[in-house]
């Protein structure tokens, strides 16, 4: 427990709405879903506590990326489900493109030589 | 309620989305092979504090605001109930200000600022000029002139008018019709689509021929008569013996003229058949320009029909609604500021109150405060409690307005205000009063709050919740909430007290008549009926005698335009050998020889003409004294002659016999009755036989020994007799009613009513409020009374103190008053006409304010006089 405490790192600002987008990007998912999908496609490192995750899940639905719908669960459960929005999927590609910039612009400051082959 | 339910069903998702959640995490815990509670345990552990969650969560629906407010709302709620005595005296005093200023700016906004439901009435004009002494008249032009106007550059359009009154010839006896002749561009040119049907169209009255016989019904009179049919439309209606089909009602508040049906006019080219014209200027043409045009056209017109015109005048053109304005606008606005006074009374009120308890309150908010509440916070709690007052007060006030409305339209002066109006609480009424709920709350409530929400902690918590005496400064504020309030109080009052005065004052003039048990039966003539002197004359005189020998008369008589108090023509005249340096005007009243017994005025010197006389339409004239007094003041007034110069019928209509523009014997002196109103003072006034001039009207003027009005219906079947077709007004009032119906009755009647009334809530209000902030002060000052009294301060000692601390500020508030009232009262004086303040009545104004607040101060300082030493000390 205090192992995986240690490992976890800050989020950027505005790098969680990236996340949720991209995750959601092949499949629908509720809520406990998509912090554990991120959780192990990062290799356990990123770890979205429910106090982040759930308010940047509802701005993002009263922003139209993504929208929710209820579901019955295997055990017979009502469950909210996220799914993409075509203004979602636009707002995935602004948000790469940006994020590829921003990691090419840290890396380039971090490794100076290679500037011209970050481009 | 909307929002309400979504945001219920938002926040239990909001729940089942988490709960679900957890489950799933601790499921997952379970499939590792963790026990069932420490798996959920653990999945909670990690999820953290489920509340925080939910409220950052919530946070991004970007509600907070609202959340508050409920809270905010619910919690305010649940205080104001637990003090429930608190909540109606504050409730109650803002209703009457809120629910008094609805109903007033309904008036003001119906009358005023809304009045019409025509397009574009800012450019719609009359026709008016001024004559030399500046009385404004309205111009009547004949067919060949108004097709002139029509030509003249400065306006878009003309139609006219013509009025005259029909009968349906359907039911037992012919009921009166007001029917107007509207011009077929008139609907057009009005621009109000009708209810039912169409409005008329120039196909119904083509060039060069007779028009279509096609009736457009007011709304008033298809409810009336034919009970609000719906399928009126292509029915007939006989209007004269002539059958009319219906093509359209006319909408409520289409009520050009005054007209129950609407008919088709066709201009002839006669030159004495005057209609009264309606004009709408271009856009952008401004009256003055207008004026400067119509001028020299209508002294064109004043050329060819100078009879129609009086002998010099200038052009001015009025705004549809300027008349009523000059009438009844200061009026209006006067009562307006009246209520808003009221208002702030209670503002006043609801202020000390909330003041007062935010006192008492001072603990829990220090507490609030002291466990991190803010300063905003706490404002905005104390703010919408203040504002859940207004908005109920609101509730209850608009409530109440709809009854107040309806009195005050009752009580209007019948033509002081365009009847097109649509007084009632309607939309932007309804905006107003909620607007004026959150002001009105916020005025009242900012300061307690202010003042509350900055708690000395320490202070606070240290006085271990001991009542102690209140600072100077909350003190100083009630004073002069308290002063402001009887300064207020005081101004209406005055206000009130020179309204009854001028009212009354008018009550008690001396008439010269005797209006009781007397009533006057208008008989409008038909077109076509009657068309020579002799057979007019011949007319009435039958329709007299048939009125007169009714067992229940005791005197009848003919006033064709001489019921008072306000008669006659006003017309120049003049008298034989002595020429006029200036213009001489009198009333000229036609009237039989039984007029005078009727009305009880009495011959002072000389005769009454005979009615053989009259017959023959001798040139005999009674003045009055006034006239005597003036033009004969020594003597020699009998036996002179005078002549009025217009004296001249235009027939068909206006019947005349020979020689009336000629000389007159003056035969006797009457007593002075009252003939320019209530207020102004008597006009010399000659009366001379009706037969001399009989237009198309005539009333009958009857004495009864029963209540006159009771008999009404055999007065109509006694004229039913003499011509079968032969309808009377509707509108028949005896004497007494028609001095009710005079516009300065009217108007004097509701001013000194309402603000009577508003000056009594307004001593009520501050009644109130004085109570109020004496039991509550001396409510925190029982300790301080007891050890006084346990020291040996008497009874008597502690009523001073008491009356001491209230007294300073009702003498303020009285000095504030007095001086307010002295400096508006140029504005009584204008607005409540021939009235003003008097020593007298501010004097008995402040007597009863003096005792009013005495015995709200007596009441609780009583209560703190006859307090037990031993039980205020351990009082808490």
């Amino acid at each position: 427990m205090k192992e995986g405490y240690r490992n976890r790192i800050e989020l950027l600002q505005g790098t969680l709405d990236l996340l949720i987008l991209q995750t959601l990007l092949w499949s629908a998912q509720h809520g406990y879903g998509i912090s554990q999908a991120i959780r192990a496609n990062s290799g356990d490192l990123l770890q979205v506590d429910a106090g982040s995750l759930y308010p940047a899940l509802h701005r993002l639905e009263k922003q139209k990326w993504i929208c929710a719908d209820w579901k019955i669960s295997e055990n017979n459960q009502e469950v909210k489900v996220y799914r993409l929005t075509a203004a979602g999927r636009k707002q995935l590609t602004r948000e790469r493109s940006r994020w590829e910039q921003i990691s090419d612009a840290i890396g380039g400051v971090l490794n100076p030589g290679k500037k011209e082959s970050a481009s | 309620m909307k929002l309400w339910s979504l945001w219920r069903k938002r926040e239990k998702e909001l729940e089942k989305e988490i709960q679900h959640h957890l489950q799933m995490a601790a499921a997952e815990r379970g499939e590792r092979g963790a026990s069932r509670r420490d798996a959920e345990a653990a999945a909670k552990r990690e999820f953290g504090n489920v509340e925080l969650v939910k409220e950052v969560t919530r946070d991004a629906w970007g509600w907070r605001w609202l959340e508050d407010l409920c809270d905010d709302a619910r919690f305010s709620v649940r205080m104001l109930l637990k003090n429930p005595g608190f909540t109606i005296v504050a409730i109650l005093s803002l209703a009457l200000g809120i629910g008094a200023t609805t109903a007033m700016f309904s008036v003001v906004y119906g009358v005023l600022v809304n009045p019409y439901p025509y397009v574009n009435t800012d450019r719609m004009v009359h026709l008016t000029v001024q004559e030399t002494r500046g009385n404004p008249l309205f111009i009547n032009l004949n067919g060949p002139q108004l097709q002139q106007l029509r030509q003249a550059g400065s306006l878009e359009s003309v139609a006219a008018m013509q009025g005259w009154n029909l009968t349906t010839t359907e039911g037992d006896l012919p009921e009166d019709v007001r029917a107007a002749y509207l011009t077929s561009n008139s609907f057009i040119f009005l621009g109000v689509p009708t209810l039912l049907g169409r409005g008329l169209l120039p196909s119904d009255a083509p060039e060069g021929q007779d028009p279509e016989n096609v009736v457009v019904l007011g709304y008033q009179f298809w409810q009336r008569h034919y009970n609000g049919d719906p399928d009126i439309v292509g029915k007939k209606i006989q209007l004269v013996h002539k059958s009319y089909e219906i093509i359209g009602v006319a909408r409520p508040r289409f009520t050009w003229g005054d007209g129950e049906v609407y008919l088709p006019l066709k201009l002839t080219a006669d030159p004495t058949r005057t209609y009264f014209p309606m004009t709408r200027l271009k856009p952008g043409v401004t009256r003055a320009a207008a004026n400067a045009e119509l001028q020299s056209l209508l002294e064109q017109f004043a050329k060819q029909t100078p009879s129609h015109f009086p002998e010099h005048f200038h052009v001015t053109l009025a705004g549809l609604n300027d008349h009523f304005v000059e009438r009844i606008g200061g009026t209006l606005y006067l009562l307006l500021a009246a209520v808003a006074l009221l208002l702030l009374i209670g503002c006043g009120n609801v202020s000390i109150l909330l003041l007062a308890r935010g006192t008492a309150r001072q603990h829990e908010l220090a507490v609030r405060s002291a466990i991190g509440a803010g300063r905003s916070r706490i404002v905005r709690q104390l703010l919408t409690e203040a504002l859940m007052l207004s908005l109920g007060g609101a509730a209850i006030g608009v409530a109440m307005a709809n009854n107040l409305v309806k009195l005050i339209v009752d009580w209007l002066p019948e033509f002081s205000f365009p009847h097109e109006a649509a007084i009632s609480i309607n939309l932007p009424v309804l905006f107003f009063s909620v607007g004026l709920a959150l002001l009105t709350g916020i005025v009242f409530g900012i300061s307690p709050a202010l003042r509350s929400a900055r708690p000395d902690l320490a202070q606070v918590m240290q006085a271990n919740a001991r009542k102690t005496t209140a600072g100077v400064r909350g003190r100083r504020t009630h004073s002069i909430l308290i002063a402001g309030q009887i300064a207020l109080t005081l101004l209406l009052l005055a206000g009130a007290g020179v309204a009854m005065q001028g009212f009354l004052g008018m009550m008690r003039v001396n008439l010269g008549y005797d209006p009781h048990n007397t009533m006057s039966v208008g008989i409008p003539v038909h077109d076509d009926n009657y068309k020579t002197w002799e057979a007019r004359g011949t007319y009435f005189h039958q329709l007299l005698l048939k009125v007169n020998e009714m067992p229940e008369a005791v005197s009848a008589g003919i006033s064709t335009n001489a019921t008072p108090p306000n008669n006659g023509w006003d017309e120049r005249f003049e008298i034989s050998g002595k020429p006029a340096a200036e213009e001489q005007r009198a009333r000229l009243n036609f009237v039989s020889a039984g007029y005078f017994v009727v009305l009880r005025i009495p011959l002072l010197q000389g005769r009454i003409w005979y009615e053989s006389e009259a017959m023959h339409g001798a040139n005999l004239a009674l003045i009055n004294q006034t006239l005597a007094r003036q033009y004969f003041p020594n003597g020699g007034a009998i036996g002179s002659e005078i002549r009025v110069p217009a004296l001249k019928g235009e027939p068909p209509l206006d019947l005349s016999a020979a020689g009336s523009d000629g000389w007159f014997q003056v035969v006797g002196i009457v007593g002075d009755a009252r003939n320019d109103g209530l207020r102004n003072p008597i006009m010399p006034s000659v009366y001379v036989p009706y037969t001399i001039m009989m237009p198309v009207f005539t009333q009958i003027l009857v004495r009864t020994n029963v209540p006159p009005l009771t008999v009404l219906h055999a007065v109509r079947e006694q004229i039913h007799t003499v011509d079968p077709d032969q309808q009377s007004d509707r509108d028949v009032r005896d004497l007494d009613g028609w001095i009710k119906h005079e516009p300065e009755w009217e108007q004097e009647h509701l001013v000194a009513t309402l603000f009577a009334g508003f000056g009594i809530l307004a001593l009520v209000l501050a009644a109130t409020g004085l109570y109020s902030v004496i039991s509550y002060t001396v409510a925190q000052r029982t300790g301080e009374f007891g050890i006084r009294m346990a020291l040996g301060a008497m009874r008597k000692d502690v009523l001073l103190i008491v009356f001491r601390s209230a007294a300073m500020s009702v003498v303020a508030g009285v000095l504030a008053g007095v001086m307010l009232t002295i400096s508006l009262n140029r504005v009584f004086t204008r607005w409540i006409e021939g009235s003003s303040l008097d020593a007298l009545v501010l004097a008995g104004v402040i007597l009863l304010l003096v005792i009013t607040s005495g015995l709200s101060c007596f009441i609780p300082a009583r209560r703190a006089s006859s307090v037990d030493p031993t039980v205020a000390l351990r009082y808490e």
